[in-house]
C-alpha cells in the first residue's frame, strides 16, 4: 500500500488556481520532495494532505485514509511542520518541546534520539524563553518540536529556512535514519543539496506537476530553473581604499552571556562583505549594533564615518537595512511601500514618482504596482524589500538573511540586484546560510560563538583551510566550534 | 516633510483593515442613536402597593392622588403588609405604602397618624426619590398646612428647564465615545507593529521620534474630529439638542481630550509587549478615569481623598467644561481653567509618549 | 488525558507569565470595589449654595444656619441679587442659590431656589432636601423604611453590577484573544493537525480562565463582605453556583468572538469596545431597564449580564431563596447552551 495517494487534486483561491489536477503517490518509508518556485502550490498541497484544507476536486489518501472524510484518523497519523511554524514565545525552550511532545502523545525522553542532532545545539538555552532566541535557533526548536514524535507520515514545509549549513546536514542525516523506521517523509525545500537527499521529487510549477522523478533527473531536466549559471562578477577594481565600516573589539553582553565577543573588522567602500556564522553565533546582534538598534557593551565602531555609540541617528540616514523578518508593510501596496520609505528619507513627491516607475520597470513589477505586498510570493517581496532599502542610495546596506526560503532562480536575480548596487558604489553587508552565495562575496568572515574565526576572500579561505569549497570551509569551522562549545 | 508620508501610511493601514473603518464610522452612530434612550436615570414608573387599613374616604383620596401622579404606577391594594413585601421580593413592586387604621379620623383630630412607606432601597437613588415623592403626596393630603408652606417655596431650574436627562447625558456620551475611540485604537497601534516586526525597520530609518509619534497621533485626532461632528449632528437631528454655548468650544475641548487619550494610548503601547497586555492596562485606566470624573455621579459627593484625584483627571476637567458649554451656555471665560488644565496634561502626555518610544536599546 | 492536562498547564503559564495582565486582572476588581464602595456616591453632600438676600434679618439667618448645619449644603457666598447668583452657577462656582424675598421675615414666605438643573436627578434631590430643611418639615406623619439597604449605600446596588461586568469582560476578552492569537501566530495549524480533538483544545483553553474568573469572583465577594460591609444575605453556595454558570456563559461568548475575529486587533476591539457598551448600558447596571423605551427593553432582554445582575441583587442583597431567581438562572443556562453550541459548531477544524 502506498503511504500517500493523490488523485487529480485541484484547489483555487478566488481566481488563482493554486493546484491544478495534481496526482502523485508516495511509497511507504520513502523520502519524497516537493519542489518548485514560490507560489507553486506546495504549501496548499501540504495543507490538503494534513486535512487542513478541502480540495475542490480530486481525492487524496494518507496511510489509506481519505483526507476529507477521515479527518481524525489522518490527524492521528501525520506530523506536520508548517512553513511558518510558530512557537509559544512566552514559554521556555524546554516547555515548548515538552508541550508539543505531550500534544502528540509522547515524551521528550522517548523522542530524544530523533531530535538529538538538532536539539543538542539549543539544549543549553533550554530555560530561555522562545521569544528571546535568534531566528535560526527558533527554527531549530520548531524542528525539534515537529520531530519529537514519530508519526507514520511526516510533512515538512521548508523546514530548514534560516538554518545554518552544518545543522541542515545533520537534520537530513537524521531524516534518513527515520526511513529505517518506515516513516514516510514529504518535504519541500529551496536548497539543492537537500533536494538531492530525497529519493524522488515532484516538481510543481504554478499549480501543475511538471515532472516526478529522481532528484538528479529532475534537476538536470529543469536545470535552467534550479541551477542557473553562476554570476560573473569581477571585483577588486572598483573597491576603493576607504573604510566604510570599522569595528574594533566590539562586545555585546546580555547578562553573563556574550552574544558578540570582541570582534574587529573593517569593510571597504563598494565591497560585498559576507557575514557568515552558525545560528546563534551573534550575527544579528552585531548587525543591530552597526545599524544603531542596539548599544554595544564595549568596543568602538564607525559606520559611514559616524560613531555607533553616539551618532547612531546620523548613521541611520546613510544606511539601508533589510531585516530577517519581512520588513515591508504587508497591508500596503508595492507603490505605497516605496513611497513611504522614500518619503522618510526626504525625497520629493516628483522624485519618488519618477524613481518608482524606473524601479518597477527594472524589476518588471509595473503591473503589480498596486498589488498588496501581502499577496506577493516571498521571492518577489524580498527583491522589493531590497530595492526599497537602497532606494535612497545609502552608503551601506545591511542585509540580514535576505534570501532565506527563496528558490534558486529568484536568488540569482536577487544577487544580480546586489551586484548592480555594488557597482554603483553601495557597500553591501550581507548574512546568508547559502554557501553558493558566500562565494559571490568579495570578502567573508565566519563567526562562531560570538567571535570571528576566519576572514578573507573566499579563495583565500579555501586555501587556508585546505577545503574544496565554502561549504566545507564553513562546516570545518563550525564543527570545530560546536566541539569546543560543549 | 517625512511626516506627510508617515501619516499617509497610517491612514492607508486603517483603511485596509477590514474592521477598523466600519468600527470608526458605525460605533459613534450606533452609540448616539441608542444610548441616550438608555441613559434615563429619571426615576419614573415607580410601582406602588398600598395596604389600606383605614378604608375611609380620606384614605381613598390619598390613593387617588397617588394614582393620579405620573411618577407612580399604582399596582393595587394588598390586604397585608406581608403580602406586599412578598411582591417587592419578587420584583413586582418598588414601594409599599401602609395607611394605618383611623388615618382620616386622626388627621381630622389634628393627631399625626403613622403612615409607613417601605421602599426597596437596593438601588439607593430610586428608593430615596421614590419615598420622598410619596411622602410629599401623603403630607400634602394629610396636612393642608404644609401644602400651603410648600406652595410658598418656588423653584427655578436653570439651564435644563425641561429636566431633560438626555441633555445632561449627551455631552457625557460624547466624552465616552471620544475616550473609547481615541484611547483604544492608538493603544493597539505601536504594540501591533512590535508584534508584526515592522517597528524594527522603522527604527533603522532616520525618522525622528517626534515625527513618528506625531504620525501616530494625528490620524486619531482627525478621527476624533469626525466623531465629534457626527455626534453633534446626530444630537441635533435625533434629539433636537445642540450646545447652548459656542460650538467651537465643544470642538476645542474634544480635541484636547483626544490629545490626552491618544498620547496616553501610545504611552501604554510603548511600554507593552503584547496587545493583550496593552488593552488590559488601558481598560483599567479608562474605567478609573471615567468613574472618578463625575460623569455619572457628582464629584462633590466624593470623600475628600477621592476628590483630590479629580485635580489630575483630565476626564473630570473635560466633563465639567463640556457641560458648562453644552448645557449652561458658558463661554471661554467660564471654562478657561479647565482648558488650560487639559492642555497642560495633554502636552505632558504627548511629551512622555515621545520620550517612551525607544529607537535604540 | 495527559495531553489535556499539559494543555491546561501551558495555557496557565501563558497567563501567569504576563505579570502586568495578571496585576490588572486582580487589581481591577479590588480598585473598582474600593471606588464604588468609598468614592462614588449619589448622595446629596456639600452642595455649594449661594444665599441671596438683601437684608440679613433674624429669620433669614436662622434659615441659613439650618442649611449650613445640615451636611447636605455648604453656604459658599452671600450675594445681593439673583443675577449674581446665576453668574456664579454658570461659572461653576456654585450649584444652587436660595433667594429670600425682602419680606421673608414678616410674612414667612417667599423663598425661591435657583438650581443648576443640568443633572435633573440631582437637581430634584437638592430641591427636595432644601425644601425639607428650609420649611423644617420633620413631622412624624410619615415613617419611611428603606428595605434591604437601610443606610442607603450605593455599594449594595453596585456590587452585583461590578460582578456582572468584570466577569463578562475578563472571561470573554481573555478567551477570545487566546484563541485568535494562536490563529494569528500559526500555532493553531499544528494544534489542529495533532491527534488532540478540537473540542478538547477549546475546553482546555477555557479551564484556566474559569479558575481565574473564580478567583476574581471570590475576591469580589470577600471585598464586598469584609471591606464594604455588604451582607451576603442569601446562600453563598447558590451565589457561587449562579456565578459559575455566568462565567461559563462569558467563556462561551469569548469562544464565539474568537470564531468571528481573524486578528487579535479585531478580537480585542470587539470585546473591549463593542461588547463593553451593551454590558454597561443595557444591563440595568447603571440605568434601570424599566425606564428605557420598549424597543430597547427588547434589546436589553438579550443582554445576558442583565439577568445575572438581577439574580445577584436578589440573592445577595435581598436574600431571597434560589426559587425566586429560577427564571434568571434558566435564561442564563439557555444563553450558555446556545452560545456554546454555535461556538462549537462554527469552530473551524480546518483552515477555511
Amino acid at each position: 500500500m502506498n503511504a500517500i495517494e493523490v488523485h487529480n487534486i485541484s484547489k483555487s483561491y478566488g481566481k488563482v488556481k493554486a493546484l491544478d489536477d495534481v496526482s502523485f503517490t508516495v511509497g511507504k518509508g520513502e523520502v519524497f520532495g516537493l519542489i518548485g518556485p514560490d507560489g507553486s502550490g506546495k504549501t496548499t498541497m501540504f495543507r490538503i494532505l494534513c486535512s487542513l484544507l478541502c480540495p475542490e476536486a480530486g481525492s487524496a489518501t494518507v496511510d489509506g485514509f481519505d483526507v476529507v472524510r477521515k479527518m481524525r484518523e489522518v490527524r492521528c497519523r501525520v506530523g506536520y511542520m508548517p512553513g511558518r511554524f510558530s512557537l509559544y514565545q512566552d514559554l521556555t525552550v524546554e516547555e515548548n518541546l515538552k508541550f508539543f511532545a505531550t500534544l502528540f502523545g509522547t515524551t521528550v525522553e522517548e523522542g530524544y534520539d530523533s531530535i538529538k542532532a538538532i536539539y543538542s545545539q539549543i539544549e543549553r538555552f533550554k530555560d530561555r524563553k522562545a521569544g528571546a532566541l535568534s531566528g535560526g535557533m527558533k527554527q531549530k526548536l520548531a524542528l525539534s518540536c515537529a520531530l519529537v514524535h514519530q508519526p507514520s507520515v511526516l510533512f515538512l514545509d521548508e523546514p530548514t529556512t534560516g538554518v545554518d549549513p552544518v545543522s541542515r546536514k545533520e537534520l537530513w542525516a537524521m531524516l534518513g535514519s527515520l526511513k529505517e523506521r518506515d516513516i514516510t517523509i514529504v518535504a519541500s525545500t529551496p536548497y539543492l543539496d537537500e533536494v538531492r537527499c530525497c529519493e524522488r521529487v515532484a516538481f510543481l510549477d504554478r499549480g501543475k506537476v511538471r515532472g516526478i522523478d529522481t532528484p538528479d533527473r529532475i534537476l538536470s531536466e529543469f536545470a535552467d530553473i534550479f541551477n542557473p549559471p553562476g554570476i560573473e562578477h569581477e571585483s577588486a577594481g572598483k573597491v576603493e581604499n576607504e573604510n566604510v565600516i570599522e569595528v574594533e573589539h566590539l562586545v555585546k553582553a546580555f547578562g553573563s552571556f556574550h552574544a558578540v565577543d570582541d570582534i574587529s573588522f573593517s569593510v571597504k567602500k563598494g565591497e560585498i562583505f559576507g557575514f557568515l556564522g552558525a545560528n546563534g553565533a551573534g550575527k544579528t546582534t552585531a548587525m543591530h549594533m552597526l545599524t544603531g538598534l542596539n548599544q554595544p557593551t564595549a568596543g568602538t565602531g564607525r559606520v559611514a564615518g559616524y560613531d555607533i555609540r553616539t551618532q547612531y541617528e546620523q548613521i541611520k540616514k546613510h544606511i539601508g537595512y533589510m531585516s530577517q523578518k519581512f520588513s515591508l508593510y504587508e497591508d500596503l501596496t508595492v507603490a505605497e511601500n516605496i513611497r513611504l520609505f522614500a518619503g522618510i528619507y526626504g525625497m520629493s513627491d516628483a522624485e519618488i514618482a519618477r524613481k518608482t516607475n524606473e524601479l518597477l520597470e527594472q524589476l518588471q513589477f509595473t503591473e503589480h504596482k498596486n498589488t498588496l505586498v501581502k499577496s506577493l510570493p516571498l521571492g518577489w517581496k524580498q527583491k522589493l524589500a531590497f530595492s526599497v532599502s537602497i532606494f535612497h542610495e545609502p552608503g551601506v546596506v545591511f542585509l540580514d538573511e535576505p534570501t532565506g526560503g527563496v528558490d534558486p532562480a529568484t536568488r540569482r536575480q536577487f544577487w544580480e540586484l546586489i551586484y548592480a548596487a555594488a557597482a554603483r558604489g553601495i557597500t553591501v553587508f550581507v548574512t546568508t546560510h547559502y554557501m553558493d552565495e558566500a562565494e559571490y562575496c568579495d570578502r567573508i568572515s565566519i563567526m562562531v560563538d560570538g567571535k570571528i574565526k576566519a576572514m578573507g576572500t573566499p579563495d583565500a579561505l579555501k586555501k587556508e583551510f585546505n577545503q574544496p569549497d565554502m561549504d566545507h570551509v564553513f562546516t570545518h569551522l563550525a564543527r570545530q566550534a560546536t566541539r569546543s562549545g560543549d | 516633510m517625512t511626516l506627510k508620508y508617515l501619516i499617509q501610511k497610517e491612514f492607508l493601514q486603517i483603511k485596509r483593515n477590514a474592521f477598523l473603518p466600519k468600527l470608526i464610522v458605525m460605533f459613534p452612530i450606533v452609540i448616539m442613536c441608542v444610548i441616550p434612550w438608555v441613559m434615563q436615570m429619571e426615576v419614573k414608573n415607580i410601582v406602588v402597593d398600598v395596604v389600606d387599613n383605614d378604608r375611609s374616604t380620606g384614605s381613598q383620596q390619598l390613593v387617588h392622588s397617588i394614582e393620579a401622579s405620573n411618577y407612580f404606577i399604582f399596582n393595587g391594594q394588598k390586604t397585608t403588609y406581608k403580602e406586599a413585601l412578598n411582591e417587592i421580593e419578587r420584583g413586582k413592586a418598588d414601594v409599599v405604602l401602609v395607611i394605618p387604621q383611623d388615618f382620616a379620623k386622626n388627621v381630622a383630630k389634628g393627631l399625626t397618624p403613622q403612615v409607613l412607606i417601605a421602599a426597596n432601597a437596593v438601588n439607593g437613588t430610586k428608593g430615596a426619590i421614590g419615598s420622598a415623592y410619596l411622602s410629599q403626596i401623603v403630607m400634602a393630603n394629610a396636612l393642608p398646612s404644609t401644602a400651603a408652606i410648600q406652595s410658598r417655596v418656588s423653584t427655578l431650574m436653570l439651564y435644563n428647564k425641561h429636566q431633560n436627562y438626555k441633555l445632561f447625558m449627551i455631552p457625557a456620551l460624547l466624552a465616552i465615545v471620544m475616550m473609547l475611540m481615541t484611547g483604544f485604537l492608538p493603544t493597539l497601534n505601536i504594540v501591533g507593529e512590535k508584534e508584526a516586526g515592522t517597528i524594527e525597520q522603522m527604527n533603522v530609518t532616520p525618522v525622528s521620534k517626534w515625527a513618528f509619534i506625531l504620525s501616530k497621533l494625528i490620524p486619531y485626532w482627525l478621527i476624533a474630529l469626525f466623531v465629534v461632528t457626527v455626534c453633534l449632528l446626530l444630537a441635533k437631528l435625533i434629539y433636537g439638542i445642540s450646545p447652548a454655548g459656542p460650538v467651537w468650544l465643544v470642538f476645542l475641548l474634544a480635541m484636547l481630550l483626544a490629545l490626552f487619550f491618544s498620547s496616553f494610548g501610545l504611552i501604554i503601547s510603548n511600554y507593552s509587549d503584547t496587545m493583550q497586555q496593552a488593552i488590559f492596562v488601558m481598560w483599567f485606566f479608562v474605567v478609573c478615569l471615567m468613574l472618578l470624573s463625575g460623569l455619572f455621579t457628582p464629584t462633590r459627593s466624593m470623600p475628600h481623598w477621592a476628590y483630590l484625584t479629580t485635580y489630575v483627571n483630565p476626564m473630570h476637567y473635560f466633563i465639567d467644561a463640556i457641560r458648562t458649554v453644552f448645557i449652561r451656555g458658558g463661554g471661554f471665560h467660564e471654562i478657561a481653567h479647565q482648558v488650560w488644565a487639559l492642555l497642560g496634561i495633554g502636552l505632558i502626555m504627548a511629551a512622555w509618549a515621545v520620550q517612551s518610544y525607544k529607537k535604540n536599546s | 488525558m495527559k495531553q489535556f492536562v499539559s494543555f491546561i498547564v501551558k495555557e496557565a503559564k501563558h497567563i501567569l507569565r504576563d505579570k502586568r495582565t495578571m496585576l490588572i486582572l486582580f487589581g481591577m476588581p479590588v480598585v473598582m470595589m474600593l471606588l464604588f464602595g468609598f468614592a462614588i456616591t449619589n448622595d446629596v453632600k456639600n452642595v455649594r449654595t449661594v444665599a441671596v438676600t438683601s437684608q440679613m434679618d433674624h429669620l433669614t439667618q436662622a434659615a441659613l444656619e439650618r442649611l449650613s448645619r445640615s451636611e447636605y449644603f455648604t453656604i459658599t457666598a452671600t450675594v445681593a441679587t439673583p443675577q449674581e447668583a446665576e453668574q456664579m452657577i454658570r461659572s461653576q462656582k456654585a450649584d444652587m442659590a436660595v433667594v429670600f424675598a425682602p419680606d421673608f421675615a414678616s410674612k414667612q414666605s417667599g423663598v425661591q431656589f435657583i438650581i443648576d438643573g443640568s443633572d435633573p436627578n440631582m437637581a430634584q434631590q437638592w430641591m427636595n432636601y432644601a425644601q425639607g430643611v428650609i420649611t423644617n418639615m420633620q413631622g412624624g406623619l410619615v415613617n419611611t423604611k428603606m428595605l434591604y439597604n437601610p443606610q442607603m449605600k450605593s455599594a449594595y446596588n453596585f456590587v452585583p453590577a461590578i460582578m456582572g461586568m468584570l466577569l463578562m469582560l475578563i472571561c470573554a476578552m481573555m478567551t477570545s484573544i487566546s484563541i485568535v492569537r494562536e490563529k494569528e501566530k500559526g500555532t493553531m495549524e499544528v494544534l489542529l493537525v495533532s491527534p488532540v480533538r478540537p473540542l478538547l483544545v477549546i475546553i482546555a483553553k477555557a479551564i484556566p480562565y474559569l479558575v481565574l474568573a473564580f478567583g476574581i469572583l471570590i475576591t469580589i465577594l470577600l471585598m464586598a463582605h469584609f471591606v464594604l460591609g455588604v451582607p451576603l444575605a442569601g446562600s453563598v453556595l447558590w451565589i457561587i453556583a449562579v456565578s459559575v454558570l455566568y462565567i461559563l456563559l462569558a467563556l462561551s461568548l469569548g469562544l464565539l468572538i474568537s470564531n468571528i475575529a481573524q486578528t487579535q486587533l479585531v478580537a480585542l476591539l470587539l470585546s473591549a469596545m463593542v461588547l463593553l457598551m451593551p454590558v454597561i448600558m443595557l444591563s440595568g447596571m447603571v440605568f434601570p431597564v424599566e425606564s428605557m423605551p420598549k424597543i430597547l427593553q427588547w434589546v436589553a432582554a438579550v443582554v445576558p449580564p442583565r439577568y445575572y445582575i438581577d439574580a445577584m441583587r436578589k440573592l445577595m442583597i435581598m436574600g431571597v431563596g434560589i426559587g425566586e431567581v429560577l427564571k434568571e438562572v434558566a435564561i442564563l443556562a439557555g444563553f450558555t447552551v446556545v452560545f456554546l453550541t454555535i461556538a462549537l459548531k462554527k469552530f473551524n477544524t480546518r483552515l477555511e
